[in-house]
């Protein structure tokens, strides 16, 4: 009992101090505050409309018939597309998707209007400019909607010119109907799953620039993240982990509700999942994000160093989430490196429970893979801090290793000390 | 100059990991994360409460394509709860009585409920469930002509009077990978460029060696940091030239104009993005400061580069300030000569816009030098 009493008092010691020291680093609290409080918003005016509307086409219009003309019109009436130009030729056309005035080109040929008379298949040609999927996907879906509509149209027309009657038309211009519902995002609005995904990526990844600065700044100092108080002994390395992290995960869990709850609310994206089981997904995350920061920040040796090297894993990971390219189709490989990020699942999670409304049981696999993760990077960096005190302790030994390797190359350390900072400063290491 | 810029970064292997490691590291990633080009065998979950030979035909069918793969399920609130997962991209009922409404002409309904959340997964399993409506829909129609004793060819001219052609102008076949891993790589680059550059340059000031560094130049601060850019210009403009020859070359991803003009794209978007690092540096020589501001303009240079969400799709206030991301020309470059192959006439624009970033420095020199001499700025 009284040892269970002393454990939480130490604990909390250390989370107090642990607190101290952010509040007094000015450059870590722009980055919680500033980029926790920031990014998010940013993110969301960026991706505000999230939809692709009225992409710009032009017109080749060879056939030049009464079908044509309807069909133009047709397309011009679409979300997706708007008619931009009507040209003269393709050549003229071209020139304007080279100039990206437009993105897309309808031609019709000039023995459209003549096959549809004579009862055969009329082909017109899209060309979509591929630098980007949205106006191709635009230009495919306005003409297609319009074909199948038209293909209706025109259909009606055969049947009766061959003697059919209305109703026997419509069973045979639509013997199988459908209906399709996109629940979650009508409109495959952009903003909705990529914003799901980059709320979630910005908990973890400004929690880990965090950690990694403070790491490495005490690093420059001498200081050592791991280094245990006095009082302890030696002893109580969980208190210290528990400590610290219990630090950030007080800090973050008020950024992770913000960014889950009210920041969605400002922005109009659905919440569509219960408060109480979202934010609790939300708390197994942040805490798996705890130690997965604190594991992979001991790696950092300087407080800036993390940006040179870590930065561009944000782009992956946000791939690695699996929301645009579906998880079904990872390599091998790169599915099992996606197990090492929290983001991974914690996307997932917050995605289907939150904006598909889903309840516990939809974020079953994720939470289970959250709570395993947080067990084991709560273990590494219990070992990383071991890993660290030992580094402290054969420091010197370690210095004499580098100058000899460096010797054994022919770097002669010193004389590029001299040169690179000259004799009145210090070394730089 | 150089060479003492060369001798730190063989003291610190860290500049060596963050330039040329984390670039072949993103290369390698993007470049086999993405090497399928389409994904393929998209789970979708079909809910039979026909069981009939043409709802099974159904099933068979869509398991067929290239793009769809069908998964049974019992009930529909199964496969609802599993979409809802992600598990499965789409769930499509099929109708009790499917097959009877179809032979007695009653126009039974498919119903399909996509998960568009999981973005490329969703719409590719819409666009094959949509193609597979409509060919059953076209089958169930021939059958029925043909009992009207029309032809085949006259039977195709009924069912499908009108027909598109679809031309993909620099991917043919929808590959993914040619626009992603062609801009990504390229991303990655350059913000290695930025925040390298910020981070050696803000050495000198964070260590108090920035004196010394201006030393050589005798206090003239242009070759100083011209003698400290020079090894990183080369440097990255070697691996951004291997990656344009990897991509382009080797690969073969598909490029309209030439491989010549994409090296240019590259050296301009390198050497316009060092400037932009260096203007930050001087209107902020804090390192630490510069530094975030530096991940925070290249995390931006890839939403605004407009390569996924066209930046015409954002609010009007956000898409007026695309012109300030080298990205953004670059891609504008891109489209230009590699899916456009228009050559000096289509992208000379866009030289000019990269030629005027490089004045940018002109603008603080006076007061990083100042920074360099005094060292008056906080240093963490």
């Amino acid at each position: 009992m009284r040892f269970l009493r002393k454990w939480f008092k130490d604990a909390f010691e250390i989370m107090a101090n642990e607190l101290r020291q952010i509040s007094r680093d000015g450059g870590l609290l722009l980055i919680f505050l500033g980029a926790g409080l920031v990014y998010p918003l940013l993110y969301n005016v960026i991706y505000w409309n999230g939809i692709l509307s009225e992409t710009p086409v032009a017109v080749v219009d060879d056939a030049d018939c009464q079908l044509t003309h309807r069909y133009i019109r047709e397309v011009d009436a679409t979300r997706e597309l708007s008619i931009a130009a009507k040209c003269m030729n393709m050549d003229e056309a071209v020139r304007l998707m080279e100039d990206r005035k437009v993105n897309g080109i309808i031609y019709f040929p000039s023995d459209f209007g003549e096959k549809v008379e004579r009862m055969e298949t009329a082909t017109l040609s899209i060309y979509a400019d591929m630098s980007s999927f949205l106006y191709y996907k635009n230009v495919l879906i306005g003409t297609n909607f319009v074909m199948l509509h038209e293909i209706g149209q025109i259909q009606v027309e055969r049947y009766s010119a061959a003697g059919m009657t209305g109703k026997e038309i419509s069973q045979l211009v639509k013997p199988v109907g459908y209906d399709d519902n996109n629940p979650f995002n009508r409109a495959f609005d952009y903003s909705l799953f990529l914003i799901s995904a980059i709320m979630m990526l910005i908990i973890q990844q400004v929690m880990f620039y965090g950690m990694s600065m403070l790491a490495g700044t005490q690093r420059e100092r001498n200081h050592s993240i791991a280094s245990l108080p006095d009082k302890l002994e030696g002893h109580g390395v969980v208190r210290v982990i528990t400590g610290r992290g219990g630090a950030y995960w007080l800090i973050f869990a008020g950024i992770g509700m913000y960014v889950a709850f009210i920041v969605p609310a400002i922005f109009g994206i659905p919440q569509r999942g219960d408060f109480v089981q979202t934010l609790s997904m939300l708390l197994f995350y942040v805490t798996d994000c705890v130690f997965f920061s604190m594991t992979w920040s001991t790696l950092i040796t300087r407080r800036e160093s993390v940006f040179l090297i870590f930065l561009s894993m944000s782009p992956i990971c946000l791939f690695l989430s699996g929301c645009s390219w579906p998880v079904i189709a990872f390599p091998k490989f790169w599915k099992w490196f996606s197990y090492i990020f929290p983001s991974t699942f914690g996307v997932q999670g917050f995605m289907n429970l939150s904006t598909a409304g889903g309840d516990m049981a939809a974020a079953q696999v994720q939470m289970r893979s959250m709570v395993l993760q947080t067990i084991i990077y709560f273990f590494t960096s219990y070992f990383a801090i071991f890993v660290e005190n030992w580094v402290i302790r054969h420091k010197e030994e370690i210095r004499e290793r580098q100058d000899a390797l460096a010797k054994k190359v022919g770097i002669d350390r010193e004389e590029d000390n001299r040169i690179i900072s000259g004799d009145s400063t210090a070394s730089v290491r | 100059m150089i060479r003492r810029e060369l001798r730190i970064i063989r003291q610190r292997p860290v500049y060596i990991v963050g330039s040329v490691g984390v670039i072949a590291f993103c290369s390698l990633f993007f470049l086999s994360f993405l090497q399928k080009g389409l994904p393929d065998d998209i789970p979708i979950g079909i809910v039979d409460y026909d069981n009939t030979s043409t709802s099974r035909n159904f099933f068979q069918q869509l398991d067929a394509t290239q793009i769809g793969q069908s998964v049974p399920y019992e009930t529909f609130a199964q496969a609802r709860e599993d979409m809802t997962r992600g598990k499965i991209s789409a769930v499509c009922v099929l109708p009790e009585g499917l097959n009877s409404d179809i032979q007695a002409n009653r126009q039974p309904k498919i119903t399909f409920y996509i998960n568009g959340l999981y973005f490329v997964g969703g719409s590719l399993a819409w666009k094959d469930l949509l193609q597979m409506v409509n060919l059953t829909s076209g089958a169930v129609q021939r059958q029925v002509l043909r009992m009207k004793g029309y032809n085949d060819a006259q039977i195709m001219g009924m069912i499908r009077p009108v027909d598109i052609d679809t031309h993909q102008i620099g991917n043919p076949d929808t590959n993914y990978s040619f626009l992603l891993s062609g801009m990504l790589i390229p991303a990655v680059i350059a913000m290695c460029v930025m925040m390298i550059l910020i981070y050696s340059l803000g050495a000198e000031l964070k260590f108090g060696t920035s004196r010394h560094h201006l030393m050589p130049s005798g206090g003239s601060m242009g070759p100083a940091v011209g003698g400290k850019a020079t090894p990183w210009t080369t440097g990255s403009s070697a691996t951004g030239f291997l990656v344009i020859l990897l991509l382009y070359h080797w690969l073969g991803f598909p490029i309209a104009g030439s491989v010549w003009n994409m090296f240019l794209a590259m050296f301009l978007l390198i050497t316009s993005t060092e400037a932009v690092a260096i203007l930050i540096l001087e209107m902020i020589p804090i390192p630490r400061l510069a530094l975030s501001v530096g991940a925070l303009f290249s995390v931006l240079n890839m939403s605004l580069a407009g390569f996924t969400l066209p930046t015409e799709a954002m609010p009007r206030f956000i898409k007026a300030f695309e012109s300030m991301f080298p990205l953004r020309h670059y891609y504008l470059f891109y489209s230009k000569e590699v899916v456009f192959g228009t050559g000096f006439a289509g992208w000379w624009k866009e030289v000019v816009a990269f030629i005027i970033f490089y004045f940018l420095p002109l603008l603080g020199i006076r007061r990083l030098k100042n920074a360099c001499i005094n060292q008056n700025f906080p240093k963490d």
